[in-house]
């Protein structure tokens, strides 16, 4: 799962400074489970920002709030259209003034950073802005923790390393280790985190595959890796109405 | 989304609730008393009960016996709380209006219970009532059967002057011999509830002598102000409710011994347990596994032959069947035997009304139609000896049937009834709540209460009744996902139940278990995508609604500074330590009635804070006072959220504030005097600085 966390208020209030009518969108899955942009963190951002604009002293902006299932497929944003009401929607005559209802002057999205690209792809007219820092893909620890888990490097090699990835949870990312900097089966960058390859061998050990820890792992070549990545799942057949 | 939130109610019927007759709404009494809402609560209790103080001293309540915090400690003391209720909050005073609408006059043979509800109905629904009752006085058995130490008669005559008042006529002194008669005289459908007086038999040997009687012929002389000369040593036979009032109504006539003899153990007894300690208390000896044989009278005493029974296969009843010993008779000695082993109707002959067993009428159980066109039956003259409330609960049944029947409609039968909540307790949750010992009503000291016929129970004082309401579970109102949908499956509500009540099913779905589910609302605010709600709609936007208005009577009053307090309105916060601040005492603070601290959200605090609040406080239970778990633990949470906001948008964090109003360290009242000073003071330093800038 996607985690990232709110951003702080201020640099929030900074982005939206320039606009009126704003629409906070919400989405409904990993910002949910990570509380950085579900329904709840949405409403508790919307009080936050008028509380502080009542502060300020008069209304500046006005607030919308909407979450929506998913934000990174066009599919589920077809349901702002009329919330977001942008130039080629709008009809042709007569015009609505720019502060009509519905209009809104920019999205303050809390979905992830796939999320307000595919928000911003959906709406080219209106500026988006994105409310949360998108900040690893991890799971859960407990209520409230969050630990990096992937590194989505796209050559897993978990298989060698008992299930442990040493690209994300050592902080050298070394695929030979451990390093000399271990000790007691901590990093030394940080004295309360295991080591991962510490971690790699016991669990190596209690699975009776200790050889694999003697083999040598040459460096990996990152540049191999074309950006931006695309996946097709698709096989190229003749026909049909999806191509 | 909202508008379905806010009219569903989805709240299912607690096991309380099922096991009343009268299917009074139990739950939400008892908690409108958790809040000190002692008149709200009598207003339920009015709606469907209609002589709820006669309930309070004498109901059976199989509530207490179905209530599901026995398997936690022990069950709710429910009719003690109806009691309290009844006093505390004027029932004396409630007048019912009553309309007349209809012509059709309506008879009622009988005034018992059953006979009194009817009329109260009937009356209620717009009819003519006439009661004819053959004593000379209204009642039947609260009159001539329960003894007055368990219902003073004031109560009854109370609730029989409420019926006069409602245009109820009444014929004492007039027993009915022919129904053709009532017909006659222009009524239209008749009521036959003349109760179950004719006591049983033994079938043994010497029964008819003099000296012997039956229990309830026994109670009906003493009710009747009979002084009855009973001599010195008492024998009861019988282990019922009747029994034990014959016993200790004996002893309070002067005799000096008194014992009981019954056939079975005491776990048996069919007589309500705290009645039988109580007798017990007051010096009443009772055999058990004792039944008399045969009586002799000799010189002016009686010679009882007993033998003694031992317990064999259960049966019929469930009960295991006394069997007795051999060679094992012993007599003993009496001035006046007791025979109370039940009792049986008596109905005239000239009713002719088909009789079933047990000398009982036969009524068809759904209309309770006789076998006659327009005589409708209940109470004890159909069921044999039964329960007062069952009694009022088929009286108000006879009205409405009667009422179906004059107005030629199909029996309305009762459809809307709510699904009741199934199931016990899982051991893992009964684990996790919190024990709470029961406060039990103050009762006379047993060398007291045998002088004389005084109430033997004594009303809570408010204290012990709100804290005896607080331990109620609200079975069937918690909370349950409204969308599955919208649910993340996020795991927060699994995570931080303090009852482990979510659970993940086979397919992967979160489900909130009715039964076991606490209603505490900590998922409620904490749930990400906001998809739980708590089932009893008014739960749902309570603190919304309450803010919004508070703030608009703040804004009206233009005091400064304004400070808002969240309160929690269970225990006495209502009525005790802040009562002053909730009557508006101190200018400028706005008191937010919050059932419960945990069902406080963020966005509320800084909804406060926006409409202008300088300060905002947050008043309720510490850690270990509130009867659910983890509730203040949560409320600081959202408290410390809050304040991390106050903090970036540049107010000071000490604006925002949590009261412990059982904190032994300090003085709740001290704290929040030193909280108003100081948001003066900072109200003060900011309205100076505009000025400065100014």
């Amino acid at each position: 799962m996607i985690v990232a966390e709110q951003k702080p208020l201020e640099e929030i209030r900074k982005l939206i400074a320039p606009y009126g009518k704003i629409l906070i969108l919400g989405c409904g899955t990993c910002m949910t489970v990570c509380n950085a942009g579900g329904e709840r963190e949405v409403s508790l951002l919307h009080s936050a920002l008028r509380l502080a604009q009542s502060r300020d002293g008069g209304e500046i902006h006005s607030f919308q709030e909407y979450t929506v299932k998913r934000q990174c497929d066009f599919d589920f944003l077809e349901v702002l259209v009329d919330r977001v009401k942008e130039k080629e929607e709008r009809g042709p005559s007569p015009p609505p003034p720019l502060s009509g209802e519905g209009r809104v002057d920019a999205i303050l999205s809390l979905g992830c950073g796939v999320g307000v690209q595919t928000v911003a792809e959906r709406f080219p007219d209106t500026p988006v802005l994105p409310g949360v820092n998108t900040s690893f893909m991890g799971a859960s620890k407990e209520w409230g923790v969050w630990d990096e888990r992937c590194a989505a490097c796209g050559d897993c090699r978990l298989a060698e390393t008992a299930g442990i990835c040493p690209i994300t949870r050592c902080v050298k990312g070394i695929l030979n280790g451990p390093c000399a900097g271990a000790k007691n089966g901590k990093c030394e960058a940080n004295k309360d985190m295991d080591c991962a390859w510490a971690l790699i061998y016991k669990r190596l050990e209690r699975l009776g595959q200790l050889e694999k820890m003697r083999r040598y792992y040459p460096p990996r070549n990152f540049r191999t890796i074309p950006r931006p990545r695309r996946l097709v799942s698709k096989s190229e057949v003749p026909g049909g109405s999806h191509g | 989304m909202l508008k379905i939130c806010k009219t569903l109610n989805h709240t299912l019927m607690p096991p309380c609730q099922a096991a009343c007759p009268l299917r009074m709404e139990i739950r939400e009494y008892v908690d409108l008393i958790a809040q000190g809402r002692v008149m709200e609560a009598l207003q339920v209790i009015r709606e469907g009960n209609p002589f709820p103080s006669i309930c309070a001293f004498v109901c059976t309540h199989p509530c207490e016996d179905a209530c599901r915090r026995r398997q936690v400690d022990k069950p709710i003391a429910i009719r003690a709380l109806k009691r309290f209720a009844v006093e505390f909050g004027g029932d004396r005073m409630v007048r019912p209006e009553v309309e007349s609408i209809h012509e059709e006059k309506v008879a009622i043979v009988g005034s018992g219970p059953a006979g009194l509800s009817a009329a109260y109905y009937l009356r209620k629904l717009g009819y003519p009532v006439t009661i004819f009752e053959a004593y000379s006085e209204l009642g039947g058995m609260l009159r001539v059967g329960i003894p007055k130490y368990r219902l003073p008669r004031e109560i009854l005559d109370i609730e029989v002057q409420r019926l006069i008042q409602m245009g109820v006529e009444i014929r004492t002194n007039t027993p009915v011999i022919s129904l053709d008669l009532l017909f006659e005289m222009g009524y239209k459908a008749v009521f036959v509830t003349v109760g179950a007086h004719q006591g049983l038999r033994l079938g043994i040997q010497g029964e008819d002598s003099p000296g012997i009687v039956d229990g309830a012929t026994f109670l009906r002389e003493v009710n009747l102000g009979l002084k009855p000369s009973i001599g010195e040593k008492i024998v009861i036979v019988g282990g019922g409710n009747v029994a034990i009032d014959a016993a200790r109504t004996a002893l309070r006539l002067g005799a000096k011994e008194v014992k009981i003899l019954y056939r079975r153990s005491q776990a048996e007894m069919p007589a309500d347990p705290s009645e039988v300690e109580q007798a017990i208390e007051e010096g009443i000896e009772i055999l058990f596994l004792v039944t008399p044989t045969k009586i002799e009278g000799t010189e002016g005493q009686l010679k009882i032959t007993c033998i003694r029974m031992e317990l064999g296969e259960p049966d019929a009843s469930g009960r295991r069947r006394p069997v007795p010993i051999k060679d094992s008779e012993f007599s003993i000695r009496a001035d006046t035997v007791i025979i109370a082993i039940g009792q049986a109707p008596q109905i005239p002959e000239d009713f002719r009304l088909r009789i079933g067993r047990g000398s009982v009428i036969r009524v068809d159980p759904v209309t309770l139609t006789t076998n006659r066109e327009g005589v409708f039956a209940g109470g004890d003259a159909v069921t044999g000896p039964a329960t007062v409330v069952q009694a009022l609960a088929t009286g108000r049944q006879a009205a409405f049937r009667i009422d179906d029947y004059l107005q030629h409609r199909y029996p309305l039968v009762d459809r809307s009834e709510r699904q009741a909540l199934m199931g016990e307790l899982l051991p893992k949750t009964i684990e996790m709540i919190r024990k709470l010992t029961r406060f039990e009503p103050a009762v006379l000291p047993p060398q007291e209460r045998t002088k004389e016929f005084e109430s033997v129970e004594l009303v809570y004082d408010w204290q012990s009744a709100v804290n005896e309401a607080r331990r109620c579970l609200r079975c069937g109102m918690g909370a349950e996902i409204l969308s599955q949908d919208k649910c993340a499956t996020c795991l927060t509500c699994l995570r931080i139940c303090p009852y482990h009540v979510p659970y993940l099913d086979d397919s992967g779905i979160i489900q909130i278990p009715a039964d076991q589910c606490q209603a505490c609302g900590i998922c409620v605010a904490e749930c990400p995508a906001k998809v739980i709600v708590l089932r009893k709609p008014q739960d749902r936007r309570h603190i919304d609604e309450e803010l919004e208005h508070i703030l608009k009577s703040a804004a009206q009053s233009k005091l400064k500074p304004l400070i808002i307090g969240f309160c929690c309105q269970y225990g006495l916060y209502g009525t005790g330590i802040l009562a002053s601040l909730w009557r508006g005492a101190r200018a400028g603070v706005w008191i937010v009635p919050v059932l419960c601290i945990a069902k406080l959200e963020t966005p509320h605090i800084l909804r406060a804070f926006e409409m202008g609040a300088e300060g905002v406080f947050i008043a309720g239970c510490g850690q270990e006072q509130c009867a659910r778990e983890d509730t203040a633990f949560w409320a600081l949470q959202r408290i410390e959220k809050a304040r991390k906001i106050l903090g970036q948008i540049g107010l000071e964090p000490e604006r925002l504030q949590a009261f412990n109003l059982y904190a032994p360290e300090e003085d709740p009242t001290m704290a929040l005097d030193k909280f108003t000073e100081r948001i003066g003071e900072l109200y003060l330093a900011r309205a100076l600085k505009q000025e400065v800038r100014a």
